[in-house]
């Protein structure tokens, strides 16, 4: 019921301004699945006045992680919160991955990781196969969250890697390697997984189409309640009219959206 | 603090409303209650405000629709709502099994549908009362083209009194000179009671983009930064008219309800706190309870109007 106050466990950088938090929020924890979110308010106080929505990064007994890139206000105070604070958030909110396709292809572009981690490690938990495609800008600053990533999914998901410069993986976007993954396995039948930048996820759902794949794909929107009542977290909806990030979503299937509008 | 403290208020005087408490959830910020049933106690509230509803459903406005200011946020949602049909069918029956005022907010675009809209939600059983919003800044037809003349509030309110016996609360806006005036209206036309304000219209601009940070570039500011305008409009209105005033702007805390009912409040809506909190209507109503008690204050409508001269 409400908000919860959450005890920082960790709020450590991971990153070129990526932080990964852990709370110590038990209730939370145990209901979260992949794809899902928390709103969480960044200080105390009135100003900044609303939460914001966060993607859960995982969950571990009674911890909730979050993975979040410095972007504005919030979260560089954000950043600044140290272990033993407490602070006060929400959740888990939305409709996650369907996780239930054989053999699902994750595709996850920058900060997109967040959400798509945690899907590859239930996945592990759960006995699954399951391909994992990851495009960064390069390997600078992203080097221990690379490396603990391989060694969690190693020997259990197929982690494929791309950048732009070239220094990790193969050089070049992420869909590119998406379009040779499904073109090596027609209609890759446990769908397309995908959370990243707008462009990127237009990018995909274009390539997923193309390929007769169904794809989830995670969206981001301004939002205040987390809750369906604001209405501010708009999603343009194919066939007119918008769908609620938060309810609907924050995972769609990629057909539902109408990426034209957006 | 051992003392209890009487809750209840009594909103109007002709078709009065009994509230548990005085703490009202504000439209647009609760959905239509069901949303926040996994979030509080529906029943700890004096009641709850729904979304506007129109008579055919609204989209709303293109994305993005809000974004955050200094202690406050800027809405421009457009009404979106899913129309009276759904909310007849749908959500007004799950509505008439909670133990509290269902309060509907509705939005016509001519003074008929306002008409319509409240003849069909009184037939239908359930509203504890109907709020008018003749003040969204965020529509191009109606909305608060109708609220910021004397005129067109007394018609719309006429023509609602004329339709319905349910105690009909009209809802104004702050982006006019002269509040008073707005409220004489709707007053002389047989309102029972007028809420304010709704939000102030704003902007926000991104710098380095060059562009206005909503869709719809100009939206209604909420929250903190707004009540000290809303503490004014309530205490100059609430001395002008004899009907009630709702109070709402900025409301986080039993202390900030409190300073609306010294101002002259008969109740108060609290909106943009329950972003910031899901279970702020009931931490407010609390809260105020508390401060009631710590004051010596044994009934919460001894506060109403109870400003030092």
């Amino acid at each position: 019921m409400g908000a919860v106050w959450a005890e920082v466990k960790e709020n450590r950088q991971v990153g070129e301004g990526v932080f990964r938090l852990a709370l110590g929020a038990p209730a939370i924890a145990q209901k979260a699945r992949p794809g899902q979110f928390v709103m969480l308010r960044v200080a105390h106080g009135n100003d900044p006045l609303l939460a914001r929505p966060f993607s859960i990064h995982g969950a571990a007994g009674d911890e909730l992680l979050i993975l979040y890139k410095v972007v504005g206000r919030g979260t560089r105070i954000l950043s600044q919160v140290r272990p033993g604070e407490t602070l006060q958030l929400w959740g888990p909110l939305g409709r996650g991955f369907d996780l239930s396709g054989d053999q699902p292809l994750l595709v996850a572009g920058g900060m997109g990781l967040a959400p798509l981690a945690f899907a590859a490690r239930w996945l592990r938990d759960h006995g699954r196969q399951a391909a994992f495609c990851a495009g960064l800008p390069g390997l600078a600053g992203w080097e221990e969250l690379t490396r603990g990533l391989e060694a969690e999914l190693a020997g259990s998901v197929a982690l494929a890697w791309s950048s732009e410069d070239g220094s990790l993986g193969r050089r070049g976007l992420v869909t590119e390697l998406l379009a040779e993954a499904l073109a090596a396995a027609p209609g890759s039948k446990g769908g397309v997984l995908a959370c990243g930048p707008m462009p990127m996820l237009k990018a995909v759902a274009r390539v997923c189409e193309q390929h007769g794949a169904a794809c989830q794909v995670s969206l981001e929107a301004p939002m205040a309640c987390g809750l369906g009542a604001c209405l501010g977290c708009a999603i343009p909806a194919a066939g007119g009219g918008y769908l609620r990030a938060c309810q609907e979503g924050p995972v769609l299937a990629a057909a539902a959206v109408d990426w034209e509008r957006i | 603090m051992s003392q209890t403290v009487d809750m209840a208020v009594t909103v109007g005087a002709t078709r009065p409303l009994r509230l548990k408490n005085p703490v009202i959830a504000a439209s647009g910020t609760f959905g239509y209650g069901l949303e926040y049933g996994a979030q509080l106690d529906l029943a700890a509230l004096g009641g709850f405000v729904t979304k506007g509803v129109s008579l055919k459903p609204r989209d709303g406005n293109p994305p993005p629709r809000i974004c955050e200011t200094a202690a406050g946020m800027l809405n421009a949602i457009g009404l979106a709502n899913v129309g009276l049909e759904v909310f007849l069918g749908e959500k007004l029956p799950k509505l008439r099994r909670l133990d509290t005022a269902v309060v509907v907010n509705l939005y016509g675009e001519a003074v008929e549908e306002f008409a319509e809209l409240a003849r069909r939600l009184s037939a239908a059983g359930g509203v504890a009362a109907l709020e008018l919003n003749v003040s969204c800044p965020n529509v191009k037809a109606g909305g608060m083209a109708f609220g910021c003349a004397p005129g067109p509030v007394g018609e719309i309110t006429a023509a609602v009194r004329a339709a319905s016996d349910l105690p009909v609360w009209v809802k104004l806006t702050p982006n006019v000179t002269d509040p008073v005036g707005i409220a004489r209206a709707a007053e002389a036309a047989g309102a029972d009671a007028v809420c304010l304000i709704n939000t102030l219209l704003g902007m926000a601009i991104d710098a380095r983009r060059k562009r206005p940070r909503l869709a719809n570039v100009y939206g209604g500011l909420s929250g903190p930064a707004i009540k000290p305008v809303a503490l004014r409009m309530v205490h100059q209105v609430s001395r002008a008219i004899a009907i009630p005033v709702v109070g709402l702007g900025g409301i986080v805390s039993g202390e900030d309800a409190a300073e609306f009912l010294l101002a002259g409040a008969a109740a108060v809506q609290v909106g943009t706190a329950n972003f910031l909190d899901p279970a702020a209507c009931v931490r407010v109503a609390a809260e105020l309870e508390v401060f009631c008690a710590g004051q010596g204050i044994g009934a919460v409508s001894e506060l109403v109007g109870g400003l030092a001269a």
